[in-house]
Order: C-alpha cells, then sequence, then structure tokens
C-alpha cells in the first residue's frame, strides 16, 4: 500500500537521463518514504522540474560527507589473517563516486501531500559542485546557502549565494574539519580558567 | 519620494531573540527587506554527530523553548524507524498528550504577544493569566514548565494514573471557558481588528511558493497538517480537525492559534477518555542498526521535520531537522512589502518566529 503515486518511479526514469535507484516503503499508519538515488548530477534539475509539477514541495536538503561501512572480517578471530590481505575497495555510489569519507552526499526532502521522497546525489569531494535548485523552488535558498558555509560545496545558480548564518570571517567548510574548543571561543574562558586556578595554586603555596 | 534604509533590530523585533532586518522605507513605507541571521547559531547539529542516541535527547530538547517537546519527539519517531521498533499504544496516546499541552502554551504566547503589540496590555496580560493554567498543567504532571522530558527512545518516560487524570481533566475544564473569552475579545474586539486585519498579507500563491507551514500555511488557506497528512503517533485514530482562513492576515494566523488551542483542548480530552492501558516504553534499550529515516511531526509552529543517518555505531552519522521558523521568515518579504514601520513587529510576531530553531 503506498499513498504515492502509482507511476512515480516510472515518471522518474522518465525524466532521468542516467540511471535512478528506486525504492518505497510505508509504515502502518499508511505514510509512504522513497528514496531515489540519481547516477548523474545533472539530473537534479529536470527531476525537481517534474516534481514541481507534480506539486511537490521541497521540504528542506541534508548535505554530508558519508563514511565507507566497516567490514565485518575483523570479527572473525579464527581468520588466518596475515595482515596482507589487501583491504578492499571502498564502495561507491550509483554514479560511480567513491564514498571515501571525503565525498559528498546530498538529500532534497520532497514532501508530496505528506509522503516524503528523498533525491540522493554524490560528488566527490575535487567537484563539489552542484546545479542550484532555488530558481525552482523558493525553499531551497536559504537551505543551499547554509550547505555551502558547512561543507566546500559550490552551488551554481544560486542568486544570493552569501553566508547565512556563519560570519564573512570564519573559514568555509566548518564541518570538514575540527575547531577545538579554545579557537571557537577565542580562547577567552580557557585562558579566564586558567588564571582562576592559577590564583588558587598561588594562594595554597 | 526618496527611499532609505533602517535597521530593525537585531534585538526586541518581537520576540527578545535576534534577527536583524534592513528595511527599505519610503516615507513610512517598507519598500523591500533584507535578513541576517546567525547571532545564535550554535552548531547543535555538528554536536549532536559527537553525543549517543541516548545523550542526544536531552541536547535536542533544548533547542528551542516553546517547541522543546516536538523536536525529541520527531527525533525519537526517526530512530524508532531505523531500529524498527513500535511504540505501545499508550505510549502513543501520552505522546499526543504532552505535545497538545505544549501547543496550547505556544498558541496562547504568541497570540498574547501580538496584543502586546498592538498596545493591548490589559488582554496581554488576561491571556498570560490564561497560559498560565497550561503552564501549571505541564509544572504538575511532567515536573517541568518548559522542558517536559517527556520523550525516549521507543515511547514515553512518564505515565498518567488516576490521579493525574483526573488533575487534568479539571485544568481543560478550567481553561476552556477562558479560551472561549480571550477568541471573542479577538473576534469583535475593535481597536484590535483595526490593527490585525488585512495587515501583513500573504495569498495562497506566496505561501505555496515560499513553503510555509503550520498556522501561518492555514491562514494563506493551504490545509496541511502533519497530524492529518502524515499522522503519527496516536493522531491516526483521534479525531482532529483542520482549521483553515483565506485572508493570509495577522488576524487569520492568530484567529488559527485559538481555534487550534480549542481542538488541543478537545484532542486531550479524547486521549483522557480513551487512554488505553500497557506499557509506556520498552524494558530494554534499542539497538540502533545502521539505517536512514525521515521524520516528520506538527510542532506548533508547522511542520518539524528530522533526517537521520546511522552508521551502526551508538551515535547519529548524520542529523539533521528543519524547523517550521526556517521556512516562514521567507514569507516575511512578502507580508512587509508596503506594510507600515509600525507594523513591522506586529507582523513579524505573526509568523511566529523562532531564531533559536531556526539557526541551532
Amino acid at each position: 500500500m503506498t499513498r504515492l503515486p502509482e507511476d512515480l518511479e516510472a515518471r522518474l526514469r522518465a525524466a532521468a537521463s542516467g540511471e535512478i535507484g528506486f525504492t518505497s516503503s510505508s509504515n502502518a499508519k499508511g505514510v509512504s518514504t522513497a528514496w531515489c538515488e540519481l547516477a548523474d548530477k545533472a539530473d537534479l534539475v529536470p527531476v525537481a522540474r517534474l516534481l514541481k509539477e507534480m506539486g511537490a514541495r521541497l521540504s528542506t536538503i541534508s548535505a554530508f560527507q558519508p563514511q565507507p561501512v566497516e567490514s565485518d572480517d575483523d570479527d572473525d578471530e579464527d581468520d588466518d589473517d596475515d595482515g596482507e590481505e589487501e583491504d578492499p575497495p571502498p564502495p561507491t555510489s550509483l554514479g560511480g563516486v567513491v564514498i571515501d569519507g571525503k565525498s559528498y552526499e546530498i538529500a532534497y526532502h520532497f514532501d508530496l501531500d505528506g509522503n516524503t521522497l528523498t533525491l540522493l546525489l554524490f560528488l566527490p569531494v575535487d567537484a563539489g559542485v552542484v546545479d542550484s535548485l532555488t530558481p525552482l523552488f523558493r525553499t531551497a535558498d536559504w537551505t543551499e546557502r547554509e550547505m555551502m558555509e558547512v561543507y566546500n560545496i559550490r552551488v551554481t545558480g544560486h542568486p544570493n549565494p552569501r553566508r547565512l548564518f556563519i560570519d564573512e570571517s570564519v573559514e568555509p567548510a566548518v564541518l570538514e574539519r575540527l575547531i577545538p574548543f579554545s579557537t571557537l571561543v577565542n580562547a577567552a574562558s580557557t585562558r579566564e580558567l586558567w588564571e582562576k586556578i592559577l590564583a588558587t595554586k598561588g594562594n595554597a603555596a | 519620494m526618496s527611499t532609505f534604509t533602517i535597521p530593525v533590530g537585531p534585538l526586541h523585533v518581537a520576540l527578545e531573540e535576534p534577527m536583524y532586518f534592513k528595511v527599505d522605507v519610503t516615507g513610512e513605507t517598507v519598500r523591500s527587506i533584507d535578513m541576517t541571521a546567525g547571532h545564535v547559531h550554535r552548531g547543535i547539529e555538528y554536536l549532536a554527530t559527537k553525543r549517543t542516541f541516548f545523550q542526544n535527547i536531552t541536547l535536542i530538547e533544548r533547542i528551542c523553548s516553546l517547541c522543546s517537546n516536538s523536536h525529541p519527539e520527531a527525533y525519537c519517531m526517526a530512530l524508532e524507524q531505523i531500529a524498527d521498533l513500535t511504540v505501545p499504544e499508550r505510549a502513543e496516546y501520552l505522546r499526543v498528550c504532552a505535545s497538545e499541552i505544549k501547543r496550547i502554551a505556544s498558541h496562547l504566547f504568541n497570540v498574547a504577544l501580538m496584543a502586546h503589540l498592538v498596545g493591548f496590555d490589559t488582554l496581554f496580560m488576561h491571556v498570560m493569566q490564561t497560559r498560565e493554567i497550561a503552564q501549571d498543567i505541564k509544572e504538575t504532571l511532567f515536573g517541568n514548565r518548559m522542558d517536559l522530558g517527556a520523550n525516549c527512545i521507543g515511547g514515553v518516560r512518564f505515565d498518567f494514573d488516576a490521579e493525574k487524570l483526573s488533575f487534568l481533566s479539571g485544568q481543560l475544564d478550567r481553561l476552556e471557558p477562558e479560551v472561549d473569552e480571550i477568541a471573542g475579545h479577538y473576534r469583535s474586539n475593535h481597536s484590535l481588528l483595526e490593527r490585525t486585519r488585512g495587515i501583513g498579507v500573504l495569498t495562497r500563491e506566496q505561501a505555496v511558493a515560499c513553503g510555509v507551514v503550520g498556522p501561518v500555511a492555514r491562514a494563506s488557506g493551504i490545509a496541511y497538517d502533519v497530524r492529518v497528512k502524515a499522522p503519527y503517533a496516536a493522531y491516526d485514530r483521534l479525531d482532529v480537525p483542520l482549521h483553515t482562513r483565506s485572508d493570509g492576515d495577522v488576524w487569520s494566523r492568530a484567529m488559527i492559534r485559538i481555534a487550534e488551542v480549542k481542538a488541543a483542548i478537545d484532542l486531550l480530552r479524547q486521549c483522557v477518555s480513551r487512554l488505553p492501558v500497557g506499557p509506556t516504553a520498552p524494558a530494554e534499550r534499542p539497538e540502533v542498526p545502521a539505517g536512514q529515516a525521515i521524520a516528520k511531526c506538527e510542532a506548533p509552529r508547522g511542520e518539524l521535520i528530522y533526517y537521520m543517518r546511522t552508521d551502526g555505531s551508538n551515535r547519529p552519522e548524520r542529523i539533521k531537522w528543519r524547523v517550521p521558523s526556517f521556512m516562514n521568515w521567507d514569507a516575511l518579504r512578502f507580508m512587509l512589502k508596503d506594510a507600515k514601520v509600525a507594523d513591522i513587529a506586529l507582523i513579524v510576531n505573526s509568523v511566529d518566529p523562532c531564531v533559536s530553531c531556526t539557526e541551532r
């Protein structure tokens, strides 16, 4: 039982020039969730245009850097593992992007009358460029700006690609690097704390 | 007449939360606005990936105060999907109770502020006094006036015995006539209507384009409520009315909220009378396998959506949520166009904005 249009998969396939991977399921209350991976990122705009015609609403966009799934081999202690066995190649997406913990996955969540369809696409780390959906869906505006400031992803065709939340003075791609707490707070609280400790120690000595 | 730019905010635009507006005006008429956000950006999505699933419930409840129950609710729903957990029926009804009590308090707070912003402070205090009944319910039943700590993965952390249920029913009987009286003022008070009708209009087409949700969408004629369109918890077994209006102005948004307060009182009564017996949470902490899920719930301000990706460890690999306010800010560009400068705060308040939610 699904509350998504019966021909959704066929229409998505027709709109995309590359391959797609489609799955859908419904929960006990009849609410459907579908996932559609696009092999070719150039299919994003044509598929989004189809969804717009179907009356879909772009709820939000989630970007992240998926980690490769660890193999379960380590559990077999009886194996005569001499350590020379080569690691299996890292997994790749449908479109051939290597999932090495650095490449990006972007999930576009669309609402179809209460049900959710998520378009997934992968970008290699050295070519993190994707077309903007803002000209089609106003609702993509802020969320694409947020994606650009927390990752090294470039969105082409965005009408207003300036920072959303994070100040211009902060280096880009904050989610891709470790920022020590002392740097984050400009060492202000740390120094204060340290001086407090020194003062206490000085009194005790 | 020449156009000039005035700064509004970041402090005290309507709520005591920071959002900075640059408003281009001609005389006292707004021509266009620009918004600068980020004053309370705390990086909670990053922090959430550094905590375990169970620790996160505490963190996520603190993203926002007025919709604090909706965040852990949607978070738990996402994890329950991945772990393939079935929430006990009693817990589903109890989740509705927690949500609807929070909705009453949140909506009354917003309509009270509207009265304050039009200078009708007597009504402001009257509504806040009424809201105090909802606060008392929360304090008595959950031990806290804001963060209820109601949800856990697979169920709820609280239960109502006969004494608590009769307390709840008694308080609802006290609350309802007060809300009826308040609704009468908002429906008929001349000075209130003068300041709020036909102000800050968002047409249905603009509302669709902006993707607005919650009372803002419903006041512009969009019949969308997650409780009806994508039922969760016990909403599929309850009678949930869907209120819409067509004018899309400040007053319509307030009237939708008041109607939803009445509906919430009714939903709570339905829960009290039908509350099934049984467990409220799983006996053991669940294992969460690798997977991904989307969960939605209707927070007081509208659709709240959570996207969760897990990798088999005890922490989320990625977690992303989009709060209703995130959508509703954009609509202010339409609502504020050609508005009077004196109405800016009133119109901003009418989308019931939450900056802490928006910026995370």
